[in-house]
């Protein structure tokens, strides 16, 4: 058995954990979406400012889930945590700016070309945190709540002990993004199933009870 | 146990795994020298299927590759409610339309070959072949599906090309793995496909036997080798651990081998911290470049011919030991007898992964 045990959802002006409202989108701010809630939130890494909106948004999630649950760095091994992510457009939006930069802007540009992969989220957590675990990013048509039980299970079920899972989609001025922890063991948290996750994913105001 | 096999290569070398076998043991590459594609007309070496035309190349390399596939197993398979098919690929389709880069592909394969669940796309960088076979082999341990065909595809195109060009990773001439002169990669493109399944029944031809490996970031550098080769060691590590596999039983490693400066020195540091650095070794992407997300696949399928046809196929262009802990490339073919292999990917985004075959 496992539990969800933290979640975080990014909208294209909502950020919530755990279903609550941690920050809400300034239009009157000069800073980008994904930049309020990083210096709101006073996050010290200045490589996010290299990071495409993918690799932001995955960084700002993670970020606070461990904040909500900062167990995840110091109760596990650093190969036991997997990353399993999934998205419907994988790198589109990075990919149509590197485009952009050969066909308009003079020539290929090399720092958003690294970007053009939609796994690089997971190098980017895995690079932050030190975790040397399994990685997986799939390309789905939709959020698919089977892929992730399945997925987690048979990774729990090897030498992994918890799992960091995201549907990270971006695209134009749509921002979807739905983090969540599985753990193994935890005490009064939801169990992980499809009822549970479904519920989680499209949750967004009242928090677990 | 878990089987593996019903393997189909498309590349610049032929449309069957045989044909690319033949081609592979008579020493050719698909590699060619093309004129004016560069971002500045220059002319590169690359390995493309210069028969293919039209705008839906990656959906028609795909469709070419299933339906050797359906020659291979029994026919209901495909249509099966317990049949998963995982494509495996970097770009897709992204040449023609940037935000429908797999979609309209996966929806036309379900309804040509009637597969009767939504396909899994894995797009992890360079490691997603070697990822998809593993997925399929945990999926089939677990139970979840009884078969699962994994198909492996990327093409040529400018956004590929220019990208790897702007990063200074194209290599001057054919690509040489593990030699002193290396100095980049030769892109190619193709398709490859394995089917991976709980019964050996559905395979008309003897299948091998699937060792489902493990994957480990480097959480090293998005873009750059670990120094250490971290990751790779990990995952090879722990694949052997799993499978319970003692590491005098393999006798050959198909490596990732870019031909890279950065990354095939990771390798052999990797290797020789695994003490696997005397076990015979070759890089496929001499023949038939480096297909990206279709690498794992095809090179799994390669290896998969060798030990069919008990043959230690050489490194393609590897002349002169040029990384800093020595490994055993093998510089010629040679008639052996091959038990258990081990297939390892390494990847942008810090990815590594391993797998291991066995012979039945």
């Amino acid at each position: 058995m496992s539990f969800i045990t933290a979640y975080c959802h990014l909208t294209k002006d909502t950020c919530y954990v755990d279903g609550e409202i941690i920050s809400k989108r300034d239009i009157d701010s000069e800073d980008a979406w994904f930049k309020q809630i990083y210096k709101e939130q006073e996050f010290v890494y200045p490589k996010f400012y290299k990071m495409d909106m993918l690799s932001q948004a995955g960084f700002l999630a993670s970020e606070l889930i461990k904040r909500a649950k900062p167990g995840i760095v110091t109760n596990y091994g650093d190969d036991e945590i997997a990353l399993i992510f999934a998205n419907k457009s994988a790198s589109a939006a990075t990919d149509q700016r590197f485009i952009n930069s050969y066909e308009k802007n003079g020539s290929p540009s090399p720092s958003l070309f690294v970007y053009t992969l939609p796994n690089i989220v997971l190098g980017e957590i895995a690079i932050l945190n030190k975790w040397y675990g399994e990685n997986m990013f799939a390309v789905l048509p939709n959020f698919v709540p089977d892929f992730f039980l399945n997925y987690t299970q048979i990774l729990l079920s090897g030498s992994s002990k918890a799992a960091l899972c995201g549907w990270l989609e971006i695209l134009g001025n749509e921002i979807d993004a739905f983090l969540f922890l599985v753990e193994k063991e935890a005490s009064n948290a939801l169990q992980f199933n499809h009822e549970n996750l479904m519920k989680v994913a499209g949750q967004k105001e009242s928090p677990i009870s | 146990m878990t089987y593996i096999g019903a393997e189909v290569i498309v590349s610049p070398l032929g449309e069957t795994a045989e044909e690319n076998w033949l081609a592979l043991s008579d020493d050719q590459s698909g590699i060619t020298l093309v004129e004016d594609v560069g971002y500045n007309q220059e002319n590169i070496y690359l390995s493309k299927i210069l028969s293919l035309s039209g705008q839906n190349r990656f959906h028609q390399l795909v469709v070419k590759a299933l339906s050797e596939i359906q020659q291979q197993i029994d026919p209901q398979v495909f249509g099966s409610k317990k049949t998963l098919v995982i494509l495996s690929s970097t770009k897709g389709a992204l040449y023609s339309n940037v935000t429908d880069q797999f979609e309209s592909c996966v929806s036309a394969i379900v309804q040509q070959f009637g597969l009767a669940n939504q396909p899994v796309v894995i797009s992890n960088a360079c490691i997603s072949g070697v990822l998809a076979i593993n997925t399929a082999g945990n999926f089939i341990r677990e139970k979840i599906y009884d078969n699962v065909i994994v198909v492996g595809c990327d093409i040529i195109s400018d956004f590929v090309l220019y990208g790897f060009q702007c990063l200074f990773a194209i290599s001057n001439q054919p690509c040489v793995p593990f030699d002193t002169t290396r100095n980049g990669i030769t892109l190619g493109e193709g398709c490859g496909a394995v089917v991976v399944s709980a019964s050996k029944e559905i395979f008309h031809k003897q299948p091998l036997q699937l060792l489902t490996g493990t994957s480990a970031n480097d959480a090293n550098h998005i873009s750059g080798p670990s120094r250490t080769g971290e990751g790779l060691f990990r995952s090879v590590t722990k694949t052997l651990q799993m499978n319970k596999v003692d590491k005098g039983e393999i006798d050959f490693v198909s490596a990732h081998g870019t031909a890279t400066v950065y990354n095939d020195e990771m390798e052999a540091i990797a290797f020789d911290r695994a003490e696997l650095s005397h076990i015979p070794l070759n890089s496929f992407k001499g023949y038939f470049g480096h297909t990206l997300g279709a690498a794992g696949v095809i090179e799994t399928a390669a290896s998969m011919q060798m030990i069919r046809n008990a043959t230690l196929l050489k490194s393609k262009g590897f002349a002169k030991p040029g990384t800093s802990k020595l490994i055993n490339v093998i510089e010629k073919n040679e008639v052996k007898s091959l038990q258990t292999i081990l297939k390892t990917a390494s990847g942008f985004g810090g990815g590594n992964a391993s797998l291991m075959i066995r012979n039945l």
